[in-house]
Parts: C-alpha cells; sequence; structure tokens
C-alpha cells in the first residue's frame, strides 16, 4: 500500500439517491451501504432538492427516479447536464417502454435499470457507470433507437402537413385542445361558428382523419400543438412489492 | 464452406428473388468497386446497381423490379441534388425500399439530417465489413441501424431533428425558401430575382422569419438554419 500510481486510490463513489419511493429509496441505501466502493452523500424525494444535492453535494453519481414530484427525473438530468455537471446518472424507472428509455438518453442518462432489478445490479450499475461505461441492455439501445427512427418520421410528416396548415387552423385547433367548443371558440376569435366549422374540417382533412378528437391527437403526436400532457412518463410505484 | 470463384456469379442470369438487392450510390467510384466486391461475395445479397449521381440513381431504381432491396446512399453527394435531396426523393417515389445512409466520420447532425430526410439508418464506412454486411440485412428488416456512431449520439442526433421539425413548422414554405437562398449568399434583390417578386417581398419575408427564429439578423437567422440542418454552411463530409 506504500507506492501507488498518482490517481489512484481515489475514495470511495459518492452517490446520491434520488427517489420518490421510500421504500426503495431505503432499499437502495442499503445496498449501496452494503459496498465498500459506495458512499450514499445524500437523499431526497423531489425534483427541487434533487437538483440543489446535484449541485452542492459533487455526488459522483445519481441514481435517479423518473417520477418525482416537482421538477420530474428527466428534467433534473436536463438540468443538471445543461449545467455542465460531471455526475453520472443511473435512472431507476418503472417503465421500460422504448420512449422513455429514449427520452432518458436525451436528457442524458448514462444508464437505466427498471425497478425490477436486484440489488446487486443496482449496485453494480453505479459502480460501472463511473468506471466511464453506459449500462443500458442491447434490447434498451435498440429500442431507443427505434424511437429515434419513430420521430424522425414524426418530424417529416409534421414538417409536410405543417405547410399546409394556416396559422388560423392552427389557432383553431389550439382553442378546440383547450376544450372549448365551437361556439365558444367563434366567439373568441370573433368568426361565426359556420366559418370555426370549416377551418375544423380542413384541418381534418389535411391530418387524413375523420374527426375532431382524432385531428387533436395526430396534431399533437406532430408536435403541432401541445396538449399540455407529461404523457412520456407518469408516477409509477413499484410492483413488485406485496 | 464450399469457397465460391469470381466467375461463380452470373447476376444477370440467375436474379434470385431470395437475394436482398443493394444499390449503391456514392460519388466516388472506388468505394463503390469496393462495396460492390465485398456485397457480391455474399450468398445472400447481390449489387443490383452503382450510381455515382442523384440523377444516376433514379434512373437506375426506376428500372428496379424487386422489393426487397436496400439503397445505400453515400452523404458526400453535393450540388442541388444532393444526398439528402435524393434520400427524401426515393422515400416519396420508392417508399417500399429501404434506404441506409453511409458516410465517413459524419457528424450527428449530417445523420439527423438524413433521417430527417426519410433515411431507415445510418451506417459508418469506418465500421468493419461484417458489420457493415450485417446493418444491410437489418436494415432490409425494417430495423432500425445506426452503426459507427458511438450509442451516446441518439441524444445529439435526436435534438437535431427536433431542431429541424421546430424550424419546418414555424417557417412557411416560401419562407423556408427565402432562408436557404440567403443562407446561400444571395442579397434580397437577387433572391426576388430569383423567385420573380419584389425586393421590398423579400425583407417582409426576412423580417418575419427573423421574427419566427427569434434573431436579429440574417447572419444569426441563417446560423439558425445550419444548426437544424437546413442549409449546410461550410465544408461537407
Amino acid at each position: 500500500m506504500a507506492t501507488s500510481p498518482p490517481e489512484e486510490p481515489t475514495g470511495p463513489i459518492r452517490v446520491l439517491i434520488a427517489e420518490s419511493h421510500p421504500v426503495l429509496r431505503g432499499v437502495v441505501r442499503l445496498a449501496c451501504e452494503a459496498s465498500p466502493q459506495l458512499r450514499v452523500v445524500g437523499e431526497v424525494d423531489t425534483g427541487e432538492e434533487a437538483v440543489e444535492a446535484g449541485r452542492t453535494l459533487a455526488p459522483d453519481v445519481i441514481i435517479l427516479d423518473l417520477s418525482l414530484s416537482g421538477i420530474d427525473g428527466l428534467e433534473v438530468a436536463r438540468l443538471l447536464r445543461s449545467e455542465g455537471s460531471s455526475a453520472k446518472i443511473v435512472v431507476l424507472s418503472g417503465r421500460s417502454d422504448e420512449r422513455t428509455v429514449f427520452e432518458s438518453i436525451r436528457a442524458g442518462a448514462d444508464g437505466y435499470l427498471e425497478k425490477t432489478a436486484g440489488v446487486r445490479s443496482i449496485v453494480e450499475a453505479l459502480e460501472r457507470v463511473v468506471a466511464g461505461e453506459r449500462v443500458f441492455t442491447p434490447e434498451q439501445e435498440q429500442g431507443a433507437l427505434r424511437e429515434l427512427g419513430r420521430m424522425a418520421r414524426r418530424a417529416r410528416e409534421a414538417s409536410g402537413v405543417a405547410s399546409k396548415i394556416t396559422p388560423r387552423e392552427l389557432e383553431v385547433l389550439g382553442y378546440v385542445s383547450q376544450g372549448l367548443t365551437v361556439g365558444q371558440v367563434a366567439s373568441r376569435m370573433g368568426l361565426s361558428p359556420r366559418t370555426v366549422e370549416t377551418h375544423v374540417a380542413k384541418v381534418c382533412r389535411t391530418l387524413g382523419v375523420s374527426n375532431r378528437v382524432q385531428a387533436l391527437a395526430r396534431a399533437a403526436s406532430l408536435g403541432l400543438i401541445d396538449l399540455g400532457w407529461k404523457a412520456v412518463y407518469s408516477p409509477s410505484i413499484p410492483a413488485d412489492r406485496p | 464452406m464450399a469457397s465460391r470463384t469470381v466467375s461463380d456469379r452470373p447476376l444477370a442470369a440467375r436474379p434470385s428473388k431470395r437475394r436482398l438487392g443493394v444499390v449503391l450510390i456514392d460519388p466516388l467510384p472506388v468505394v463503390r468497386a469496393g462495396l460492390a466486391l465485398l456485397i457480391d461475395e455474399r450468398l445472400d445479397m447481390e449489387v443490383l446497381a452503382e450510381a455515382g449521381t442523384a440523377e444516376e440513381a433514379l434512373e437506375a431504381l426506376g428500372s428496379t423490379r424487386r422489393t426487397r432491396v436496400v439503397v445505400v446512399v453515400g452523404l458526400g453527394l453535393s450540388g442541388e441534388h444532393d444526398s439528402f435531396w435524393l434520400i427524401r426523393t426515393i422515400r416519396q417515389l420508392y417508399p417500399v425500399l429501404a434506404v441506409l445512409g453511409c458516410g465517413a466520420n459524419a457528424d450527428p447532425m449530417s445523420i439527423s439530417r438524413a433521417l430527417f430526410m426519410g433515411a431507415d439508418g445510418f451506417v459508418d464506412k469506418n465500421v468493419d465489413p461484417e458489420q457493415f454486411l450485417e446493418s444491410l440485412r437489418r436494415t432490409a428488416d425494417g430495423e432500425m441501424v445506426l452503426a459507427g456512431p458511438p450509442p451516446q449520439w441518439v441524444g445529439p442526433i435526436a435534438a437535431g431533428i427536433e431542431r429541424r421539425r421546430e424550424l419546418e413548422v414555424t417557417l412557411t414554405d416560401r419562407q423556408r425558401e427565402v432562408l436557404i437562398f440567403a443562407a446561400e449568399g444571395l442579397t434580397a434583390r437577387q433572391i426576388a430575382e430569383r423567385l420573380g417578386v419584389r425586393e421590398r417581398t423579400i425583407t417582409t419575408h426576412l423580417g418575419r422569419i427573423y421574427g419566427k427564429l427569434g434573431v436579429g439578423s440574417r447572419v444569426a437567422a441563417i446560423r439558425a438554419a445550419a444548426h437544424a440542418g437546413l442549409v449546410s454552411v461550410g465544408a461537407r463530409e
């Protein structure tokens, strides 16, 4: 132990646990404490706290729940990444769909674990990302790629459709998406209900759908309107506990 | 494993429906020749045609009857009908064909552009030959392929597509056209002449474009367009 290479050994890996579910948080902490390489420097359960702790506690790695209250997990990752945080991020999520994995990678995650993952795999994942590895399964990587392909296709379709929809029509669609009736949209825009109906019908034709609800869904999926959903992820509770 | 000799492939005489057909498009003859050798050595695929320009490519595709085809488009075609134009055109004219973008040391932005235009995937020329061939097979099977670039490029590539989508949705067709001309360095008067409208109309368009992009100058607008992959400024691949 007397002589060692200059940069080694460094201290234990500093871990920040950002997890909304108290039981799961406890499990992750216990797992980390059982490993001599890991030291838990903070435990938080909201997005705001996670951002703050990520800035001040200088963690080497953050284990990040996507369904934190307040600022959600993806936003936490984006914020820390945009500030140049060097902390590695391992997402811990109850979801395994391709879209969520894709959005996690986009947000700057270095690894992705499902909540059904075993305790040992959590510890292993933390150590691996700190060593510079990415911790995604081949299925997750391929799923994210498929989602990238879908995103490109939607973007292409959106730009094709967008040039055919007038700003007026888009405005009408925006009001409809807020739940306004045709009559309300008409009075809001100073138009006759008949004209509003015409706009809606034209939008439906352009989007290739047959009714208003489909038009909204299609326009939202193309990103022409924002339905105000955070549909990508929703609060989830670990399902594997009795 | 029986070895095959070069003379053992009379392509025209034995066009197998089950073989994967590959169309190679690249401005560099050496690249096409190299890839053709590699592909024709395999039992499960064959080169149907080669082309060095977008026009040749469309002509070759027009005479292709097969449907299980991967079109490999090198991203190095330049000029008005560049690789991205070609990808979009193939996508429109031959929606059933799989299109694989191909480049050497391409940056995320080029890959974003290729995917946005309609490529089903991207393969780097620097990958090893087996991986290249496997990329062709997987593309033909409908898998999204990104072979060569590190997996973490998914983020920047997606960001490029997102910027492009926003720009496309924000601008009208005419405004986009004006912006592309502006990026080529044309003055408002020159753009007006090209489009057959008054100079004043163009300055109005430019003003609206700046407003929509949230920028204050032509240079900043061009930067935004380049950032979104609408135009390429400077050296290409």
